[in-house]
This record gives structure tokens, C-alpha cells and sequence, in this order.
């Protein structure tokens, strides 16, 4: 059966490229699903929007399904009009699916999880997001992030000269505090136990991160480094869905280590970068790496634990709650550790419900932070969210990702929750002791 | 690699903070400087860049137009529109607007100029094709009466590298 409307350039390659994306889990995942409705409640575009039934993941699922079936699979190619199968003609069907797959979804895998058929939904989600990108179909946001990050190494846009002379005065604000000629950020340093790479949002928006984990690095006693260059470790990749992307910045950072000899790279405390770097980054790139890669998260917890730095968990005198990364918990399984790690530098934690792989998306997860065309219908779904953390009482709302410190802060401020939210280096930074320099003079 | 009295050269580095005479973005047809290699120009450049493109307009893809690269360490930015995002008759396209590139170089009397992995990375051209079609149809260019002195091929990473020096190595034992 032929497809009788003629097909734009644009949606030919979707599905010429759509064929060279199916594997086995992918097919698994757009054949088994059996309509239950499972994944209707995990989902907290469904819950803030209950009498809309385009946001259940299952519906959002057919529109990308509907294609593999027509094209792909036997049913839709004999009986289209019996299971519902339906080809992408012009250029407007992209439109319609780019506002589905990017503007409905932030694939926080929260509905995989509780699919009892074993969809994943967010993998073949992205995996659309990649084939609308390779014809240039992307919201504004993407295709600016994706942009800088291709050609500036980093999805921020920051030059050179901007990461090297804010990691400059950082260096000097931390002897300054510290009033250790030796505190500083040592830059390129050939073979360190630690190469520590961070989230540009760092030095753009948040330089005291870098200041927090420099100082915690330099009590610990550290033997550690940052690059120059191939300093990026988040990766728009995993969010625009493009694998190319995603492989080329996952071996801009593991070249860098490589070249300087690293033994180990550590992490800076952000969802997307941990899982891209550690977990997805070598089977994009298609290479193997030699050191090991760590979340901060447990590199500080280790520096406690073997008592290279002390804690008074008083100077973190407010009440605390924990909100779990997607990426880190729902992907990774990064839970229990900045849980303890949170409950040794405070007093006062209260556990949030749902929570650790349960826990709900901050709401800007995916690349939603950077599509505001669809910020009204975000910041409508993150009423669970405020539901949530408004429960918790707490006066503060930790998370170990920069994705969710913006998340989480848009919503706070939309839902007037009066909430602050931190990071964890921010904490262990603040109550790290600090000892003080004795002078004497000798007899 | 020489070829006459020119030269073809590879390197790794932001083309947009190098010492040449003029570099080469790859374009949007209608020439905003955008994100990526575009807001470093306008970072380093300056805004007089965005404002002297206006004269230009819409510009077709294969057309290459040029400016002044104002407060940057090269002179002139050769802003290229090549093909993008699979679009139809993509290597083609590539080789008009290289051509056009090293035509438009030559008029103004470049004498170095420097060009990206064209096309590769957000726009789509596969690596190998890039390679391929700017590095031969550069080589054949040199070969013809010309005033450029050296092409540098300024490329961001190891992979970009190794697939340029590759085909660079290919060209070479022809």
C-alpha cells in the first residue's frame, strides 16, 4: 500500500532515519504497550492537567508509534486504518509532533518505571527529539543551546576567556577566605587523582559552586585539577536526542582527562552531566575510557567518611528537604548517598513523598528550562511539585543538579512557596571546618 | 600540504580567536549571527558585525558574503551558507559554496584565510563529506591562479581532527 499525499523532504529523512534508530529495546517499547493506563498517574503533566488526556504519556506515545506502525510494522502496513497507523507528509506533521515530544514531556522516565510492560517511553521520546533535530525541527532554545555547545564546547556559550578569568577571581575570593596563599583552583595540572568538571551554568550564573567545591577540595587535601578546556560536562545531547551531539562532548571531556593523565573525574553536582558523562556518553562516542568517574556527591561523602574534611552541622541551622534528580536517581540510582550526605551536614531533614526514584521531576528536566514556548504549560504541571515540597515544611529544598536548582526555583516563585534552594556543595562548604592557622613564636 | 605556491594547513582551535586574515562562518541564510561561533563573534567582534550583514539580506544557500570581523584578531568574517539539516543535494551545495568562499577570499585579496569543518556538528553535513568535498575542491583551487597563501582548517576536537588529517593524508598520495 503506498502513501498517496507527497512527502517533503524534511519528513523523508524522519523516516529514513527513523529506521536506522530501531533496535531491539526500542521496538520492544513502541510494540508492548497494552493501553492500561499505568503511566497516566506517574506522570505530572496528566496529574496538573486531569481532564486532558493529550498529556498521558500513552497518547503521547501513539503519536510517535503511529509512524513506526505504518512504516515498520506489519499490522500498520497491511491494516493502517485498523491500528491506527499514520505516516509524517509535510513539514506542518513535524510541527505537531515537536510540540508533543519537546513541549509535553520532560523525559524524567517517571512513567517508565511504572510501566508494567516495560515502555520506555522517555528513551523513544528522545529518540524522536533526534530525528526532528536532524532536520532542523527544534524548539529556539535547543537549537541555540545545541548550537553554542557544538561550537563553543560548551551549551552556555561561555568563551574561554570568560571560564578562565571567572575560575581566576574565584581562585582569589578563596585565599582571600581562607588566607591560604596555596587555596586556589590549579588549572591543567598533568596527572591529578582528581580532574573535576563542572556545569556552565557555573560560571555564568552560579560562580559560588565552584567556589564552594574549590574550597572543599583544597581542605581535603586534594591532589586535583580543572581543564581549560573540555571543562563541559552536561551534554545537550541527551536532551535534543542527538546522538552525535552527545558523543562528540562526551569525548571532548574524556580526551581532556586522557591528555592530562587524570586518574579519576569527578563530577560537579548536575543530573543530565552525571548521566550523560558517566553512564551514556562512551556508547554515544563509541569509545572506552580508562579512569574512573564519580558524582561530587560521593567524593564528598568520602572526604567525611575518611575524615579528610570536618563537619559541624550546626552552621546549617534550617530545616531541609531532598529533591531527587531525575537523571540521578531515576536513571542512575544516585539516592541514598546525598541523603546521607545531606542528614551529616544538617540537623533538620524531612523526607519528601514520593520520593528517591519516585520522587517527580522538577519540571524543567528534558531541556525545558530552555524552551519558553512552552513555559505556561510547565509551570502549570509543576503544581505537584509545589504540592510536594510545600508538605515537607521545610525551609530549604536541596537537590544534587543545576537543571533542578532552575526548575525548582521558576516554581517556587510562580507558586510563592518563600522556599530557598541550595546544593549540596553549598552545605558541606558551609559547614566545613575550617581550621584555624596557629602562629607562635619560637622560643 | 603545499600546492603551487599555497599552502593547506589543520589545526585545532576556535577559529573565531585565531591570528589569520579572515575565517569563515557557516551562515543562516538570513545571516543572524546567532548562537555558537555567532555569539562569539558578536562577543569578540562586537555588534557593528550583526549591523553591517544587514546590507546583505536574504541570502541564498551556496552564497558566501563578507564583513569586516571589527574588534577580532582576523580582519574579514566570510559568512557562508551552506547547505544544513539534510536538505536535498547537500555535498553539491557544499562544493558551490566553498567555491564561492575561496572566490569571494581571493577578490577581496585574502592571502590566509581559515575554514571550519564545514557544515559539521549542528547543521548535519556528515564529517566525512565535509572533509572530503571542502578539502579537494580547496586543493583543486590552489592549483589554479590564486592570491591566497594558506588555508587553514581550523577544526574543534579530536574527532574533527583525525577525520580531516585523514583525508588530508588521502589527498597527499594523490
Amino acid at each position: 500500500m503506498s502513501d498517496s499525499p507527497a512527502r517533503s523532504q524534511k519528513a523523508q529523512k524522519v523516516l529514513e532515519r527513523f529506521a536506522k534508530k530501531l533496535n531491539r529495546q526500542m521496538v520492544g517499547s513502541l510494540l508492548a504497550c497494552v493501553h492500561c493506563g499505568m503511566c497516566t498517574d506517574a506522570c505530572h503533566y496528566v496529574l496538573a492537567n486531569p481532564g486532558d488526556p493529550t498529556f498521558a504519556p500513552a497518547y503521547k506515545a501513539d503519536q510517535v508509534r503511529r509512524i513506526f506502525k505504518r512504516h515498520f510494522d506489519w499490522t500498520g502496513r497491511v491494516f493502517p486504518w485498523w491500528v491506527k497507523a499514520k505516516s509524517v507528509y509535510s513539514d506542518d506533521d513535524l510541527e505537531q509532533l515537536k510540540d508533543i515530544i519537546f513541549g509535553k514531556c520532560t523525559n524524567c522516565r517517571r512513567c517508565s518505571i511504572n510501566c508494567p510492560m516495560g515502555v520506555d517511553f522517555a528513551t523513544f521520546n528522545r529518540m524522536a527529539r533526534g530525528l526532528l533535530v536532524s532536520v532542523g525541527v527544534m524548539p529556539e532554545g535547543v537549537a541555540v543551546a545545541s548550537k553554542d555547545q557544538w561550537e563553543l564546547g560548551n551549551q552556555m556559550g561561555v568563551l574561554r576567556e570568560d571560564y578562565l578569568e571567572t575560575l581566576d577571581w574565584v581562585s582569589e575570593e578563596l585565599r582571600q577566605e581562607l588566607g591560604d596563599p596555596n587555596a586556589g583552583i590549579p588549572i591543567d595540572v598533568m596527572n591529578c587523582d582528581v580532574v573535576y568538571a563542572i556545569n556552565p551554568r557555573e560560571i555564568k550564573y552560579d560562580p559560588r559552586t565552584i567556589a564552594d567545591a574549590a574550597k572543599i577540595f583544597h581542605l581535603a587535601g586534594e591532589n586535583w585539577t580543572m581543564p581549560s578546556e573540555g571543562w563541559d560536562m552536561t551534554n545537550f545531547g541527551l536532551f535534543s536526542g542527538d546522538d552525535d551531539l552527545g558523543g562528540a562532548v562526551a569525548r571532548r571531556l574524556y580526551d581532556k582527562v586522557e591528555e592530562l593523565r587524570g586518574k579519576k573525574l569527578v563530577i560537579s553536582e548536575c543530573g543530565h552531566g552525571y548521566r550523560s558523562t558517566r553512564c551514556e556518553g562512551q556508547n554515544w562516542g563509541g569509545v572506552d575510557v580508562d579512569f574512573e568517574m564519580e558524582s561530587s556527591v560521593i567524593t564528598m561523602l568520602r572526604y567525611i567518611k575518611e575524615g579528610r574534611i570536618r563537619i559541624d552541622p550546626f552552621k546549617n541551622n534550617k530545616s531541609y528537604t531532598y529533591h531527587d534528580s531525575c537523571n540521578n536517581a531515576r536513571s542512575c540510582g544516585l539516592f541514598e548517598e546525598p541523603r546521607e550526605l545531606l542528614q551529616i551536614v544538617c540537623n533538620d531533614f524531612r523526607e519528601m513523598y514520593p520520593n528517591r526514584a519516585e520522587n517527580y521531576c522538577c519540571t524543567g528536566g528534558g531541556g525545558a528550562m530552555s524552551m519558553s514556548e512552552y513555559s505556561a504549560q510547565r509551570l502549570k504541571s509543576a503544581k505537584i511539585k509545589a504540592d510536594q515540597l510545600k508538605a515537607t515544611g521545610a525551609k530549604v529544598v536541596v537537590t544534587s543538579c543545576h537543571n533542578c536548582v532552575d526548575g525548582l526555583t521558576d516554581l517556587i516563585r510562580y507558586y510563592k512557596l518563600g522556599m530557598e534552594v541550595m546544593q549540596l556543595v553549598n552545605l558541606v562548604a558551609n559547614a566545613a571546618i575550617v581550621k584555624e592557622k596557629v602562629t607562635a613564636a619560637l622560643p | 600540504m603545499s600546492t603551487n605556491n599555497s599552502k593547506m594547513r589543520l589545526m585545532k582551535g576556535d577559529i573565531t580567536n585565531t591570528e589569520i586574515e579572515a575565517f569563515v562562518f557557516y551562515a543562516r541564510p538570513d545571516l543572524q549571527l546567532g548562537s555558537g561561533f555567532g555569539g562569539a563573534i558578536t562577543v569578540r567582534g562586537g555588534a557593528s558585525i550583526q549591523e553591517e550583514l544587514k546590507q546583505y539580506g536574504e541570502v541564498k544557500v551556496g552564497d558566501a558574503v563578507i564583513t569586516s570581523a571589527g574588534k577580532m584578531k582576523a580582519k574579514y568574517i566570510i559568512h557562508a551558507v551552506g547547505p544544513r539539516f539534510q536538505e536535498k543535494d547537500t555535498e553539491s551545495k557544499l562544493r558551490t559554496t566553498t567555491l564561492n568562499v575561496l572566490k569571494l577570499a581571493d577578490q577581496r585579496g585574502i592571502r590566509t584565510l581559515a575554514m571550519p569543518a564545514m557544515g559539521v556538528g549542528f547543521y548535519g553535513v556528515p564529517l566525512d563529506i565535509s572533509a572530503q568535498v571542502t578539502l579537494s575542491m580547496v586543493k583543486e583551487y590552489l592549483r589554479s591562479k590564486t592570491g591566497l597563501e594558506e588555508v587553514v582548517f581550523c577544526v574543534l576536537d579530536n574527532r574533527e581532527y583525525n577525520s580531516f588529517y585523514a583525508q588530508l593524508a588521502k589527498l597527499g598520495q594523490k
